[in-house]
């Protein structure tokens, strides 16, 4: 691994003083042993704090539309998930590819639950491939949706319930939502309180009202990087949602996985003579 | 602070019989910014309309809530009735109290609950809602009309005829379509070609009519009062400006391959015209076949033109034009049955032929010269099948609708089969028999008469033993099995939409129902227009009709056009979607899901903390846009929003019905 940590100092050094990229968005150290940190190297020097280890769990892809970067081309350290990640956000139009330097990180999996689950473990997305690739592991539909799955077992009722408890815990701190590389908006509904979509309180009107929409914002178009779960402060399990709704466009329409490429017809937002419509 | 008045409408008992008005109008009273509520007895009458408009005067109103019928009945009638208020039109709500509640409900009591929450979301949302503006585009007063049969030379004639330009875009060589292949018409037994090509002449030499053939639509932008038309003109090879149609070229060329006019029962030659009345009158060389075009060797037809119209290097070309009004006259094409019906050989047998084919054989210019000869040996066949519905009225193999036509073609290819051939016999195999229109049960009366015996009941199979076809089927008004030894099956076929309609439709941004034929805005009372602005349709293109009503649709169309183009400009609805540039973030999900092709992503200068930066925005074409919001549930952030259904205005609505 420090092979190609020490290949990924050089890389970022090069490519800063070359000035192909303004900055690097790579992972970095923190006062913790087990923790890293998102960091954005502006200067050749400050490329050997650029780590790679079992730790370096933070997607990163979101990071090209925070302010903190440099205005001219980034360089992003892509895992398999971070390379889904930029092709969601560049398909939904809020970078060009080409504004982008892409560095690919083969995984080997970190220490997040998600990756027992990753299906693309090698950058789907690069400019540069750092180490040769790892394998895949195998992952069944059934791993993939095991805990839609359970849920799906239990009466509406006890659903409804389930699902109340878990909304109950929100705190709105949208901490899920600033993850999230589908949420890309620049100015996401639930900021709008004028408009009146979503109440500042904390309640089960709400909370529910939240969890739902986030859900179907990104249903349809979320990479299953797990980085929803992983951020929430209160242990919300956000992904049976987003999965839910992938379990049934999969049911519908066969194999459906999101951030493979960055052009794909938008399967719930899009109409073609050719659509299925045995259901109408 | 708003002041809102509202009208609750007995609709004589329409709605007081069910709802209790009174109360819903004491409801209303009691809602704040509510200075004025009455109940009226029929508010849409002359009366009705002086009795609101003195109380907005008098307890100067800024907003009003009718409730009332459904907004599509009277939401035009009290908008105009505004315009001379000191209320903008569009500061008005409708509850639907009729529709929607008093003829769906009979308890009384629940019914006014459900009223007064109409009532309540109609007044919540009139608060919000804001004075709107109708603007006017113009009008290019040239018609585009796409397809040369029947229906599109009918409408081009009565557009022009009324003084405007019309271009007729056609995709085969000549205009006509299939009722120039037709014999006789039933019920008159008219010649077809007679009463159709005069017509036809006419086309091609009224002065208003740009006739474009071997031409097809391919692409369509703008919106109605001027849509932008491509049209892509296939290479003809011979210059049509020189050409005087002598046909020598015809005469000489020595490639021959079936004709598609005669089905294929006799040949034309590689430069050639469809048929002798084709309009244009000059031919065209069909690059598949001339020996010039595939092997570059032969140009005898160059060598022959007195006046040197051939040019073997013309290539397509595009045309484009704007255009203010668009009519569909695509037609229709017949079922591919021989991929259906295995069980009637499915095409292996030459004597099972289609009506149209049968057409041909019976038709005096036609390959036989009018003789009724089999196609596999030439001989006057003795016993004729007729079966009808083959692939009509039939929702396993073919389509569930009945095709409309063939009851009475079928009548007269029997009558037409018994008159030619003395001592024939014909027997028709038949569901129903459908003769709804002038003189057209009579002349089903006057075939059987004629000697014609109609079986009730579906052919199963049809197969050869001793040089017969054998027809196997059952009578099922005697619940017996019977089986015909037919010298000739004629087979009436099931119409479907032309060939690459859908194409068509989607490039203009029109619906089509599930069998594909063009959808008209409402069955009953828009039965020529698309649900888009300035396309309108005629003929079989809008599903299965006669000639008799197919040339009704189309003069329907040409005065809807004409009626379009009597005027310089035309209001648009201000209804219409915008976007919030400064909300919306570029994604393009609403330019996708947009059936109007309305929306399109723009490049802005915009500013973002410190930095100018260059963004990518939404921006709607009012001209295009019709209002129907669909962009609004894709947007996920809400930038775009629908004037007169803005997103606020929907969540009052449902605050004051959930809070
Ligand atoms: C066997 C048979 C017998 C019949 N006998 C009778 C009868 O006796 N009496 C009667 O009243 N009716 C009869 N009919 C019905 C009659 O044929 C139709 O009602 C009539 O021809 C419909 O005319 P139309 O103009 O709508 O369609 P069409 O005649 O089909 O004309 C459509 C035209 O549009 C063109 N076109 C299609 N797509 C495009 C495109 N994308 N771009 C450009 N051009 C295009 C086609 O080439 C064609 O020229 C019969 C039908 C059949 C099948
Ligand atoms: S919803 Fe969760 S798992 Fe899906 S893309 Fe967003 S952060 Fe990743
Ligand atoms: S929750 Fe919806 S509006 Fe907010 S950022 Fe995510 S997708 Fe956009
Ligand atoms: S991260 Fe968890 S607590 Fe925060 S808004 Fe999302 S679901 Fe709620
Ligand atoms: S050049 Fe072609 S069209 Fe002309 S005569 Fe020869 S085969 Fe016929
Ligand atoms: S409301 Fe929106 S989706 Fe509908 S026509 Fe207008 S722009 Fe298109
Ligand atoms: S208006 Fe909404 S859906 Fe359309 S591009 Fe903007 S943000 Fe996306």
């Amino acid at each position: 691994m420090s092979d190609i940590q020490s290949a990924l100092r050089e890389t970022a050094k090069k490519l800063l003083t070359e000035g192909t990229v303004t900055c690097v968005i790579g992972w970095g150290e923190t006062r913790f042993p087990d923790k890293t940190t998102p960091i954005f190297v502006k200067t050749p020097e400050d490329a050997e704090k650029l780590v790679w280890n079992a730790h370096c769990v933070c997607g990163l892809a979101k990071y090209m539309l925070d302010n903190r970067c440099p205005e001219g081309k980034l360089a992003i350290c892509v895992r398999g998930c971070d390379s889904r990640a930029v092709n969601r956000i560049v398909e939904d139009k809020q970078y060009k590819r080409e504004d982008l330097y892409l560095i690919g990180l083969p995984c080997e999996g970190k220490d997040a639950p998600i990756c027992a689950t990753c299906t693309h473990r090698n950058p789907v997305v690069y400019d540069v491939l750092l180490g040769g690739p790892v394998p895949e592991i195998e992952v069944s539909q059934e791993d993939r949706f095991q805990a839609v799955t359970a849920l799906e077992g239990l009466t509406p009722a006890e659903q409804y319930d389930y699902w109340q408890k878990q909304f109950s815990k929100c705190i709105h701190c949208y901490a899920c939502r600033n993850a999230c590389p589908a949420c890309n908006c620049t100015e996401c509904y639930a900021d709008q309180y004028r408009v009146g979509w979503q109440g500042k309180q904390i309640d089960k009107a709400e909370n529910q009202v939240y969890g739902l929409t986030r859900a179907f914002h990104v249903g349809d178009r979320c990479i299953e990087c797990g980085e929803c779960e992983r951020v929430c402060p209160m242990g919300l399990p956000i992904m049976s949602q987003t999965r839910k709704i992938l379990k049934d466009i999969n049911d519908l329409w066969g194999n459906y996985e999101c951030g493979l490429t960055d052009s794909r017809p938008h399967i719930l937002g899009e109409f073609d003579l050719s659509d299925r419509d045995d259901f109408m | 602070m708003s002041r809102i008045g509202v009208v609750v409408c007995h609709c004589g008992t329409n709605i007081a019989g069910v709802v209790d008005v009174e109360r819903v109008a004491a409801e209303a009273a009691k809602l704040p910014n509510v200075v004025f509520a009455v109940t009226n007895k029929y508010t849409c009458s002359e009366p009705g309309q002086a009795t609101m408009k003195a109380a907005i005067e008098e307890h100067q109103l800024d907003r009003l809530v009718i409730c009332s019928c459904s907004p599509r009945m009277h939401e035009a009638t009290f908008r105009r009735m505004l315009k001379d208020t000191r209320i903008n039109p569009y500061m008005l709500e409708i509850a639907n109290l009729r529709e929607q509640c008093a003829w769906v409900h009979t308890d009384k009591e629940k019914a006014t609950e459900k009223a007064i929450d109409l009532m309540r979301m109609a007044v919540a949302k009139v608060e919000q809602n804001k004075p709107l503006f109708t603007s006017t585009i113009p009008i290019h007063k040239k018609c585009l009309i796409i397809g040369g049969g029947i229906a599109g030379i009918q409408a081009a004639l009565d557009v022009a005829d009324a003084g405007y330009q019309v271009t007729i875009v056609e995709r085969e060589p000549s205009i006509g379509g299939h009722m120039v292949m037709l014999d006789k018409t039933f019920p008159t037994l008219d010649c077809s070609a007679c009463i159709s090509t005069p017509k036809m002449v006419d086309v091609g030499q009224h002065p208003n009519i740009t006739l474009m053939t071997s031409s097809e639509v391919v692409n369509v932008g703008g919106y109605v009062g001027s849509f932008e038309v491509t049209i892509k003109q296939k290479a003809r090879y011979v210059d049509h400006t020189k050409c005087t149609g002598c046909g020598l070229c015809e005469t000489k060329c020595p490639t021959k391959v079936p004709s598609e006019f005669n089905q294929g029962y006799n040949k034309r030659t590689a430069i050639y015209k469809p048929f002798a009345q084709a309009v244009p009158a000059k031919p065209v060389i069909d690059p598949d076949s001339c020996k010039m075009l595939k092997e570059g060797k032969c140009g005898v037809c160059a060598k022959v033109c007195p006046l040197g119209c051939i040019d073997f290097k013309d290539t397509a070309k595009e045309y484009t034009e704007t255009y203010g009004a668009i009519i569909v006259a695509t037609g229709y094409d017949l079922i591919p049955w021989q991929d259906l019906y295995g069980e009637y050989g499915g095409g292996r047998y030459a004597d099972v032929i289609t009506g149209l084919q049968f057409e041909r054989l019976v038709n005096a210019s036609g390959p036989t010269e009018g003789h009724i000869l089999r196609p596999s040996d030439g001989t006057e066949p003795k016993d004729v099948v007729i079966i009808k519905c083959v692939g009509s009225r039939d929702p396993h193999k073919g389509k569930s609708y009945c095709s409309r036509a063939c009851c009475m073609y079928s009548a007269k290819h029997a009558h037409q089969i018994l008159e030619k051939l003395p001592g024939a016999n014909v027997y028709i195999f038949y569901m129903d028999v459908r003769t709804p229109g002038k003189g057209y049960e009579e002349f089903y009366d006057r075939t059987r008469a004629d000697g014609a015996v109609y079986i009730r009941g579906r052919v199963s199979k049809i197969y050869k033993e001793n040089g017969k076809l054998v027809c196997k089927g059952e009578d099922t008004l005697l619940g017996k099995p019977v089986s015909v030894q037919a010298d000739m099956v004629v087979l009436a076929t099931a119409m479907v939409p032309a060939v690459g309609v859908e194409k068509l439709t989607t490039m203009l941004g029109i619906a089509t129902d599930p069998d594909k034929w063009v959808q008209e805005a409402h069955p009953k009372l828009r039965p020529v227009e698309t649900q888009t602005g300035g396309i309108f349709l005629a003929g079989t293109c809008q599903g299965p009709k006669d000639i008799p009503d197919t040339v009704a649709q189309a003069s329907a169309a040409a005065v809807k056009v004409c009626g379009l183009f009597s005027k310089d400009e035309m209001e648009t609805s201000p209804m219409i979607s915008g976007v919030d540039q400064q909300k919306c973030c570029g994604c393009g999900f609403c330019v996708n899901c947009c059936p109007y092709k309305a929306i399109s992503l723009v490049e802005i200068d915009a500013r973002e903390g410190a930095r100018r930066v260059k963004k990518t925005v939404a921006s709607v074409n009012s001209g295009l846009c019709q209002g129907c919001g669909c962009c609004t549930a894709a947007c996920r952030t809400g930038a775009i929003d629908l004037s007169g259904y803005t997103n606020a205005q929907i969540l009052k609505e449902v605050d004051a019905l959930c809070l």
